[in-house]
């Protein structure tokens, strides 16, 4: 396995290079684009896969590949030189999600042959293009082995998505939405990007492993107990670890940014598979568990990821309750199962954290693909009210829809389950002893229920009952290239959570907590990034219920119970052949909620009361005194320039004796100045 | 003998009334006369100077310089010819098509 | 290298090839005065400046000049007045090139002219005296290769009798230049008459106090008188190099003259201006010990010197009209960077300015010849003077304009190209010098805002000939081979002495380091 590594770098140039070939010649070749995608994920795929199998035999890889610049400079910490550079780290962290990633990548590009290729679209070379490129992105940004590099494909996959989600760029909302990803994220990637500079500044390397890596300079200094720029050294830590998360919050849609999210569902429905399972939103939860020894060293910076987690959990789900649009309900599904990932990792659960990534990036790319399959059955219609019935039309899509549904919920065996009843078993154990976490917990388990709700609803209005439009009762047939990728996804949303199944291991005392195993490197990893390292730098005190298995049991049970008791209220509620809705037994409330709280409501005023009002004053100030000393410096030149041209009269005796002036002028300022007279 | 310094002020008023010429006379030969009175002035110096040094470098050099400025003159009436064909003139200040 | 073999005055060849190719021209001329056999004429001055190119550039990569512990065969004395060292070579490098583009150019230039003959010949006259500028090292052989190059100057900015522009030109130039080479001369004679001597280094000598003068007398005594000399050989050179305030006769004489030979001279005979005031500043009167001589250093005159001549220059070019002149004025802008490799020497250092000063010079050797050529070309077709006349020419002829855009660019000091790089030495070399003296904080400064400034004035250019409409009258335009050769060899120059640049510094950081160190 010693030469698998130096093809590396290929996992993400095959993308790059499929991006070039569907930019370039898309418009030639037949399926405009798809095959070089499908060839060049499923490599990436494979070679990711090669990776694994490395790394599981016991190597890792970190290697510097190009040095922008290096050169001398002085940090906060002492450290004389600074260098920026490229290179890859695959650590079983970075070698699981490559897999994810590419495999998710390739599955949409399957997919998307029944779904866009079939359906006649135009534009699809840009279509493929894009895809290749936001595949590329990622895996980059996935194996990127500093900060620097991780925020400048972190960057890109913020284009790529504002690219994909505007792809229909002739309709009047997807620009929009594609803009407002675009802005509410950058929002977030200011504050990353002032992170990125705050954390070289200080300790002179943005290396996320290794001697040289900032986490180890952030220990040593927080050790040595001095002062960083003026600060404690571990509320600096916080600081800087606060304004790289700003880029996570914009990213993973957390609350407060959480809001381009449902409006990026004006994509094409494949972009939403890619972005919510694999892409762009995990990228946010991957870069806190990327750097997580960082973010160990700062027990507040913690306990702030862990609440907003556990509030977006349950913030999103509650709005989930109350939409029509199948597209939408899986939105804030996303919104609110990043959040548990947030909170897992926030309570220190980093196990838990990347396994929820994980099954999430698989039921969630079922879902979305589902939905896209019943979209392509609807003839494009996406209100769940005008569908109904698609169980015995479609049985491919709707069990494996069902198996996603399942394990999005949370219910016992499928994977969801497994890895949520990790996140909150971690977050219960915390919170015994801290209350803040308590809170959290508690949003997150209350989610549960409303994730259990409002998944079932949308299961039981899209399948189950009578058809109730056209549409509904003659869908449109789905090929190969579709269901293929849904029973995939299908079977890895059953059995994904064998991973690692913690309860099970605790309560039985057997040793299948693979996951857990992997990502402490036993297999093969590298010392400072590992989870029993994490786990030392942890502050957090963990209590439990009598004794562990008991409160293991706690755990589940509650969830579960929550979990059922949500889906058992959508049955009871929307089983029925004609559901019927029953939102105005929420009152008032049901309008807030429908509203999405208001969100996008105080963030527009706030964009048009607080900062275009100043933007209109900077602007003034532009035009009127920035503006005015341009133009005045500009005509003050041309005006000189005009009287300075004057000088040449045309007649060579003035030239004459203008030369002999200028000559004295000279000799008498150099005489002068030489001290001749 | 006469000390060096008379010679350079001689020279010097050489000069000076060839630079007053140059400004001031419009004719084209006459700034040409006028430009020939100041590298004779430069003659005078050298000449001068090569007997207050004692070498001949100064001498020779001023034959050379008066080469040069029998050349200079053989371009000049030249150029000062076709100016009277162009212009049917030879006053200096008359050709002023380009300016500023 | 087989070069020692040779006999010592050999290597003055680079000037006698041109000073043979120029007789023989001027031979045919004798026997046959009305022939108009342009290929033969162009051809043979063409072959000369390019054997006296790949003569030059063979010394120097033979190591002529290099000194002799580095492996090189050392400083070449050929004869009395003369000496061949790197920086000789090197300027006689950018002399031969610029020759050779205006020579290929003035093939479709001279169509319809009537003394092809002379024409060639005296071209390669000024180009052999230029040629001898850049190896003279005695104050005589200066003052003739001068005017060897001044000469056949006049005559040929005037060559075009029938035109009043021409001849107005010429008298103005020439009339300037008379004045000038008598300043310079009753220059020479006060500095021989302070120092008794002529040749640099004997110079150097006395003023540096090892020698006594001729007469005996101290050196100190004849402080004003020497001074006064260094002054009027400063003024001599200002006019060769069209710098202020010598620089009155530069607008008309490249405007009003034949467009090749603006070239010419804003190129070549600019360049042999420098490398003269290079020489005899830098050898003669060596820095520190001049100052106890006269009252100060003179770098401060050519501090105040580049900040006139560039400010002056470029503020000029700013607003006018027609392009030839714009670029006239540009050129003694240019001629004021250029300065700074002076201005910013100090006594016991100071390559780097001036090594960026010559490297400055080389890059615009082709870009600025470049830029007079496709002037030529405009004139060829006939469209007129103005920026307006420019207008949409890119429609018309795409290569010969993007070419332009190059010239512009890089004059301007825009990277990519060749002009950006030696700039920036510039203003690098000038900022190093101001540890050394305040003064060069501020003529850095002024560098940057004259670059900017002259941006503008590129750039109307390059807009006025890319972007606005072509005039609906204007008739199909010819491509003249020779002139388009000539200007696509420039334009490509002018880019690829970019990834070139590393043996073009190295060579100008020799030379340099040769006279300075």
């Amino acid at each position: 396995m010693e030469g698998a590594f130096s093809y590396a770098p290929a996992i993400a140039a095959f993308p790059l290079v499929a991006f070039v070939v569907a930019l370039v010649f898309g418009k030639w070749m037949p399926k405009k684009g798809a095959i070089a995608g499908i060839a060049a994920t499923g490599a990436s795929l494979v070679f990711s896969l090669w990776m694994l199998a490395a790394v599981a035999s016991g190597e890792t890889y970190h290697e510097t590949l190009y040095e922008w610049t290096a050169g001398e400079a002085a940090s906060e910490i002492g450290a004389d030189t600074i260098g920026f550079s490229f290179g890859i780290l695959i650590d079983p962290l970075a070698a699981l999600m490559l897999v994810i990633v590419s495999l998710v990548a390739f599955l949409v590009h399957v997919f998307s042959l029944g779904y866009m290729n079939a359906e006649g679209e135009t534009g699809l070379p840009r279509y493929y293009a894009g895809l290749g490129l936001f595949t590329f992105s990622m895996l980059s940004f996935v194996y990127a082995d500093n900060l620097l590099m991780a925020f400048m494909f972190f960057e890109l996959v913020g284009l790529c998505s504002f690219l994909l989600i505007g792809f229909w760029f002739r309709t009047r909302s997807a620009p929009s939405a594609a803009k407002k990803a675009f802005l509410v994220t950058r929002f977030g990637d200011y504050f990353f990007l002032l992170g990125v500079v705050a954390i070289a500044a200080t300790f002179g390397t943005l290396q996320f492993a290794g001697d040289e890596s900032f986490v180890a300079a952030a220990e040593a200094a927080i050790d040595d107990g001095g002062q960083l720029f003026g600060f404690d050294a571990e509320t600096w830590v916080t600081i800087t670890g606060l304004l790289v998360l700003g880029g996570v919050i914009g990213k993973s849609a957390q609350f407060p940014l959480h809001t381009w999210l449902p409006d990026a569902m004006e994509g094409p429905t494949t972009v939403s598979a890619l972005i919510h399972a694999a892409t762009m939103v995990a990228a946010g939860v991957y870069l806190v568990a990327r750097m997580f020894g960082y973010y160990a060293l700062s027990p507040t910076t913690l306990a702030i990821i862990a609440f907003i987690g556990g509030f977006t959990a349950l913030f999103a789900a509650t709005m989930g309750v109350v939409k029509d649009d199948v597209k939408q309900v899986l939105a804030y599904s996303t919104i609110s199962q990043y959040g548990y990932m947030m909170l897992g990792l926030g309570v220190g659960g980093y196990v838990a954290g990347v396994f929820h990534l994980m099954n999430h990036a698989f039921f969630k790319a079922l879902l979305f693909l589902g939905a896209g399959a019943v979209i392509v059955l609807m003839h494009h219609e996406q209100n769940m009210w005008k569908m109904g019935g698609l169980k015995d039309k479609a049985p491919v899509t709707y069990y494996t829809f069902l198996a996603g549904a399942l394990a999005l919920a949370g219910i016992i065996p499928f994977s969801g389950f497994w890895s949520k009843d990790e996140i909150l078993y971690d977050a219960l154990i915390v919170g015994l002893e801290e209350p803040l976490i308590m809170a959290a917990y508690a949003m997150g388990l209350l989610a549960v229920f409303f994730t259990g709700f409002y998944t079932f609803r949308m299961v039981f209005l899209t399948f189950h009952g009578e058809p109730r439009s056209e549409a509904a009762e003659d869908p449109h047939p789905v090929g190969w290239s579709i269901k293929l990728p849904l029973i995939v996804l299908g079977i890895l949303a059953v059995v994904a959570g064998i991973a690692n199944l913690a309860p099970v291991a605790k309560l039985a005392n057997v040793d299948i907590t693979f996951l857990e195993h992997w990502l402490d490197g036993e297999y093969g990893g590298i010392d400072e990034v590992t989870y029993s390292a994490y786990s030392e730098l942890l502050a957090y005190e963990t209590g439990v219920i009598s004794s562990e298995q008991v409160t293991v049991l706690i755990a589940a049970g509650l969830s579960l119970l929550l979990a059922f008791s949500g889906a058992g209220l959508a049955w009871k509620l929307y089983s029925d052949p004609e559901p019927t809705a029953h939102k105005e037994r929420l009152g008032s409330a049901g309008t807030v909620v429908e509203d999405n709280y208001y969100q996008d409501e105080y963030q527009v005023w706030l964009a048009e009361g607080v900062t275009l009002p100043l933007a209109r004053v900077a602007d003034r100030f532009d035009q009127t005194v920035i503006d005015g000393t341009v133009n005045g410096v500009s005509t003050a030149s041309l005006f000189g320039s005009s009287w300075v041209k004057r000088i040449q009269t045309g007649i060579v005796t003035n030239y004459a004796a203008l030369l002999i002036a200028g000559f004295i002028a000279l000799l008498l300022g150099l005489g002068v100045y030489g001290g001749w007279f | 003998m006469i000390g060096v310094e008379y010679y350079v002020l001689l020279s010097m008023a050489v000069f000076c009334i060839g630079l007053v010429g140059v400004l001031t006379r419009r004719n084209a030969l006459t700034f040409l006369m006028s430009v020939e009175l100041m590298l004779n002035a430069a003659n005078i110096n050298l000449i001068a100077f090569a007997f207050y040094h004692g070498n001949l470098t100064g001498q020779v050099f001023a034959l050379f310089t008066m080469a040069l400025a029998a050349a200079e003159v053989a371009v000049g009436l030249g150029i000062i010819l076709v100016l009277y064909r162009n212009f049917r003139d030879v006053d200096v200040t008359v050709p002023t098509t380009m300016r500023w | 290298m087989a070069i020692y073999e040779l006999p010592e005055w050999t290597a003055l060849g680079p000037a006698l090839i041109l000073a043979v190719t120029a007789l023989a021209l001027f031979a045919f001329d004798s026997i046959s005065p009305r022939s108009t056999n342009r290929q033969l004429l162009a051809g043979t001055a063409v072959a000369g400046s390019l054997t006296s190119l790949g003569v030059a550039v063979w010394f120097t990569v033979a190591g002529v000049g290099t000194p002799t512990a580095d492996g090189g065969n050392g400083v070449i004395d050929p004869t009395h007045g003369f000496v061949v060292d790197q920086l000789a070579l090197y300027f006689m490098i950018i002399v031969a090139v610029v020759t050779a583009l205006i020579v290929v150019a003035s093939y479709d230039y001279l169509v319809d002219h009537a003394y092809q003959a002379e024409y060639y010949s005296l071209v390669i006259l000024a180009a052999t005296g230029m040629s001898l500028m850049a190896a003279a090292d005695s104050l005589v052989t200066i003052l003739i290769a001068l005017e060897l190059a001044s000469l056949p100057s006049y005559a040929l900015v005037a060559i075009l009798k029938d035109n009043r522009g021409s001849v107005e030109a010429g008298l103005k130039y020439f009339l300037i230049g008379s004045l000038s080479s008598a300043i310079f001369i009753y220059g020479i004679s006060l500095v021989y008459g302070a120092t008794g001597h002529l040749e640099l280094a004997a110079i150097a000598e006395v003023v540096s106090g090892e020698t006594e003068a001729g007469s005996g007398h101290d050196i100190t005594e004849m402080g004003g008188l020497l001074g006064l000399g260094i002054l009027m050989l400063i003024g001599g050179f200002a006019f060769k190099t069209a710098s202020v305030p010598f620089h009155f006769w530069a607008p008309e004489a490249y405007e009003g003259a034949p467009a090749p030979i603006s070239a010419f001279l804003s190129s070549a005979s600019k360049a042999a201006g420098f490398v003269v005031l290079f020489r005899v500043f830098t050898e003669a009167f060596p820095l520190g010990e001049i100052g106890a001589v006269i009252g100060f250093d003179w770098t401060v005159a050519f501090i105040v010197l580049a900040i006139v001549t560039m400010t002056l220059g470029n503020f000029a070019a700013a607003t006018q009209d027609s392009v030839k002149r714009m670029l006239a004025y540009s050129s003694i802008g240019h001629a004021g960077y250029a300065l700074i490799g002076l201005a910013g020497l100090t006594a016991d250092g100071g390559e780097l300015v001036m090594g960026a000063a010559m490297m400055h010079l080389l890059v615009y050797g082709f870009m600025n010849t470049g830029a007079f050529l496709f002037v030529a070309l405009a004139e060829h077709w006939g469209v007129g003077r103005t920026f307006e006349d420019y207008n949409g020419l890119a429609a018309q002829a795409p290569v010969a304009c993007a070419a332009m855009a190059v010239f512009m660019f890089s004059l301007a000091g825009i990277p990519p190209f060749g002009g950006f790089f030696s700039k920036y030495f510039l203003f690098v070399g000038a900022l190093e010098a101001a540890t050394a003296s305040t003064a060069m904080l501020v003529v850095a400064a002024v560098l940057v805002i004259n670059s900017a400034l002259s941006l503008y004035y590129y750039s109307r250019l390059v807009k006025a000939i890319w972007i606005e409409d072509p005039p609906a009258t204007r008739d199909r335009l010819a491509q003249p081979t020779g002139l388009y050769a000539a200007i696509i060899v420039a334009a490509v120059m002018t880019i690829v002495i970019l990834p070139g640049f590393g043996p073009v510094v190295d060579a100008a950081l020799d030379a340099a380091g040769a006279v300075v160190g």
